[in-house]
């Protein structure tokens, strides 16, 4: 098996950070690290050709060290890319695994990196590659690449990789089924023993950690704004015209109240499964408060309604789509110049 | 309260001329148990069949599966409010039929999502049914009637079935015998031991419970705030499921999973079992707020409790009531688990939670979105009728969400999700 390597400045034995501007080189064989690699992997495979690269260079130039190593990658007629350990290094690990997913899309090879997990290369990469847990400490090398080298061979032959603990590996997030030997009674009681007592457990799903949203600025003068109403509580009008999906919906309507003084069953439907829809049928306002906002109109408390509302189905939708259909509802009400939105919520 | 469950093992169940167990083969006339569930002029006709495990045979659209219990005389009231008159729940002896159970075919639903009973293949073995044999009877209500009239029909039909059936071991000899006996949460001599409740949803209003649903002792739960209830009323009858229950099924009400595995615990002195809690998912903020502070302050200062296993009951909105109850626990110093359902349609872990609390901390995912089955056309089918029975018994796949039991909201899963 042919191998190119991908190392930064220092592990390439170029120098410290007085070199990390260094443009990529490529050289014949392995460097440093790329000489225990090649131990690890046995007689089967050969590093034919190591890049070296500075950090600095890497962070701003990604797309020509991309195009480069490639370049170099397709000459050497690599069937195996490995780039790092990386250990702590944020900028060579942003590096070797932005380059890793690039020669895995473009060459369809097997690739490996490794790196600690708080790198911040692991939240940049982690979905779409097994990056293997290095640990913080270079010291480590010997042991890291082993692991690299018996990931690489299970990537090499197709085989299918087990859990994160198994494998070593950095948890890519994605929820994998499989039958376990104690019941979920069991699992729960027994998590709950441990926990009482202080002892150790592991949820089967650690919670998920999301970047707080710091609340915007007030709305400086209301009744000088233009007010919109977004719900994802699935308010569509009859015939459900734009096929908003009853959960996990993957777009959104926006649909005209101009000129309405609120909104009547006879014109609504809903397009939600989560809730009892019996009262919004009934009144639709009880959800996207026409009838309300039009008074507050009139007494100029909200300098007006913004002519459509805005409308999905929440219903367990993933949480990248969310995010693309926020996304695309803040781009067009920025364009129809809202100043404010409502969000209702079922 | 002593509950003691009087075993009478079935491994095997055919048709006679007289409803009796011969041995441990139980014979099952269907003419007798015919004239009875008919009795309820709801209903038009019924059809009665026998399944057996290994059978190469498909089950669907399932109501319930039930296990056949009958109460000794003396004891108690069958399907206490649902069947029989009100009566406590959870006391004396109750005959039961193990390795048997009544399944029940509703005729009045479409396949799409609905729960379907794979006896045999890898669908089959991960099912906790297909060692059973079950009695299968799809009621026919009356076209005429209102959906909800014709599912309170076949609800009294599916425990007029379980009971007529256990019915013929009340005069036998048990094979064994299973004690449930708990002092509630004032528990003498048992100091040091940490105390666990159960707090369990029997029904979410995400669908409205219709006016004639039973699930509580009859009632419908609507309006219902947390409520007290013995270990033992759960396992005796106290609580059917729904309408249209997603993950459950009343055989795992009377052979609870959770409150099986808490009174072994307590058995075994490493905890004291102090008492459950049924509550329900809210349908407005409001409701929620106080359902889940009155089930958490229930908890702290009527239970006692050191530490709580929750579940939850329906889809995914009862999410937000299981973990603000959870959290609610937790702020009053009781320590939490509990069990979700696999809400992720991405399969990513970031959307798998519908809840953000830190506190609560101790989640066991039971999965199933990713569990699926090929199978093959089943041999033989049983189905509402037979339109559907085409459509069922033709080759498909079957997803784990659907197959009966194998993702159990009430803790029989053996199904998690690792996060890869």
């Amino acid at each position: 098996m042919r191998v190119v390597h991908y190392l930064n400045q220092f592990f390439g034995g170029i120098g410290g950070e007085e070199k990390a501007d260094n443009q990529p080189q490529a050289r014949e064989g392995a460097v440093g690290p790329g000489r225990l690699l090649a131990q690890v992997l046995g007689e089967n495979a050969e590093v034919v050709r190591t890049v070296i690269c500075g950090d600095n260079y890497a962070a701003e130039n990604m797309d020509a060290l991309t195009a480069f190593v490639i370049n170099e990658a397709k000459d050497a007629r690599a069937e195996l890319f490995v780039a790092g350990p990386c250990f702590q290094a944020g900028r060579y690990g942003v590096a070797a695994a932005g380059l890793c997913v690039a020669v895995s899309s473009e060459m369809g090879i097997p690739v490996v990196t490794a790196m600690a997990v708080e790198n911040p290369g692991v939240d940049l990469h982690r979905q779409s590659l097994f990056i293997v847990d290095s640990g913080k400490n270079a010291t480590e090398m010997r042991d890291a690449l082993t692991k690299m080298s018996e990931m690489a061979g299970k990537l090499a032959d197709g085989r299918e990789i087990g859990s994160p603990a198994e494998e070593g590996y950095i948890p890519r997030g994605i929820l994998k089924d499989a039958f376990v030997e104690q019941t979920a009674a069991e699992r729960l009681v027994n998590m709950l023993q441990a926990k009482v007592k202080g002892d150790p457990f592991e949820s089967e799903l650690p919670s998920p950690s999301f970047p707080a949203i710091t609340a915007p600025a007030p709305v400086a003068d209301m009744s000088k704004s233009r007010v919109a109403i977004i719900t994802d509580g699935g308010l569509v009008p009859k015939g459900n015209p734009d096929n908003i999906s009853a959960w996990a919906a993957t777009n959104w309507g926006a649909y005209d109240i101009s000129g309405q003084d609120g909104l009547q069953g006879d014109d609504y439907e809903v397009s939600h499964r989560g809730y009892d829809t019996r009262y919004v049928e009934q009144d639709p306002d009880r959800l996207v408060p026409v009838d309300v906002l039009r008074e507050l109109e009139q007494a100029n408390v909200i300098g007006e309604l913004h002519g459509q509302f805005i409308s999905t189905s929440g219903l367990v939708n993933p949480i990248a789509n969310s995010r693309r259909l926020g996304r695309e509802i803040a781009a067009q009400l920025k364009e129809s110049e809202v100043d404010a939105v409502i969000l209702t919520s079922t | 309260m002593r509950l003691t469950l009087a075993i009478h093992n079935v491994d095997s169940m055919r048709m006679g001329d007289s409803t009796h167990l011969d041995g441990n083969e139980l014979a099952v006339d269907p003419d007798e148990l015919r004239q009875i569930i008919l009795d309820d002029r709801r209903l038009q006709s019924v059809d009665i069949e026998i399944v057996s495990p290994g059978e190469d045979c498909r089950i669907g659209v399932v109501f319930d599966i039930i296990e056949p219990r009958a109460k000794e005389p003396g004891s108690g009231s069958d399907f206490p409010g649902i069947l029989g008159p009100i009566e406590m729940a959870g006391r004396g002896i109750t005959h039961v039929l193990r390795g048997a159970a009544v399944t029940v075919v509703d005729d009045g639903v479409p396949l799409e999502n609905g729960k379907i009973l794979e006896m045999t293949g890898p669908a089959g073995e991960a099912s906790p049914y297909t060692d059973l044999h079950h009695l299968v009877i799809i009621p026919h209500p009356d076209q005429d009637l209102e959906r909800h009239s014709a599912q309170a029909a076949t609800r009294l039909a599916s425990v007029r079935a379980a009971v007529y059936l256990a019915q013929c071991a009340l005069e036998l000899t048990p094979d064994s015998a299973e004690v449930f006996d708990s002092e509630g949460p004032v528990v003498k001599g048992r100091e040091g031991l940490p105390r666990f409740a159960y707090i369990g949803q029997v029904h979410s209003r995400q669908r409205v419970a219709e006016i004639d649903e039973k699930i509580l002792y009859g009632d419908n739960t609507a309006g219902m705030v947390p409520v007290s209830l013995h270990p033992n009323e759960w396992l005796d009858g106290a609580v059917v499921t729904c309408n249209r229950a997603m993950g459950a099924e009343t055989y795992f009400y009377q052979n609870h999973p959770v409150i099986i595995e808490l009174y072994r615990r307590h058995q075994e002195d490493e905890i004291t079992f102090v008492g459950t809690l049924a509550t329900m998912a809210a349908s407005d903020n409001e409701e929620r707020d106080r359902n889940c502070m009155l089930a958490a302050e229930h908890t702290k200062w009527n239970l006692a409790a050191d530490g709580v296993v929750l579940t939850k009951y329906g889809g995914g909105a009862p999410h937000a009531d299981l973990s603000l109850t959870a959290r609610r626990c937790e702020e009053l110093g009781i320590r939490t688990t509990l069990q979700v359902s696999d809400m992720s349609w991405d399969r990513r872990a970031e959307s798998a939670l519908l809840f953000n609390y830190p506190e609560v901390d101790a989640i066991v995912y039971v999965g199933g979105r990713d569990t699926d089955w090929d199978v093959p056309a089943a041999g033989r089918v049983v189905a509402g009728n037979g339109e559907l029975a085409e459509e069922l018994g033709a080759p498909r796949n079957l997803i784990a969400t659907n197959v009966c039991g194998v993702s159990s909201q009430q803790g029989i899963s053996r199904l998690r999700s690792m996060v890869h």
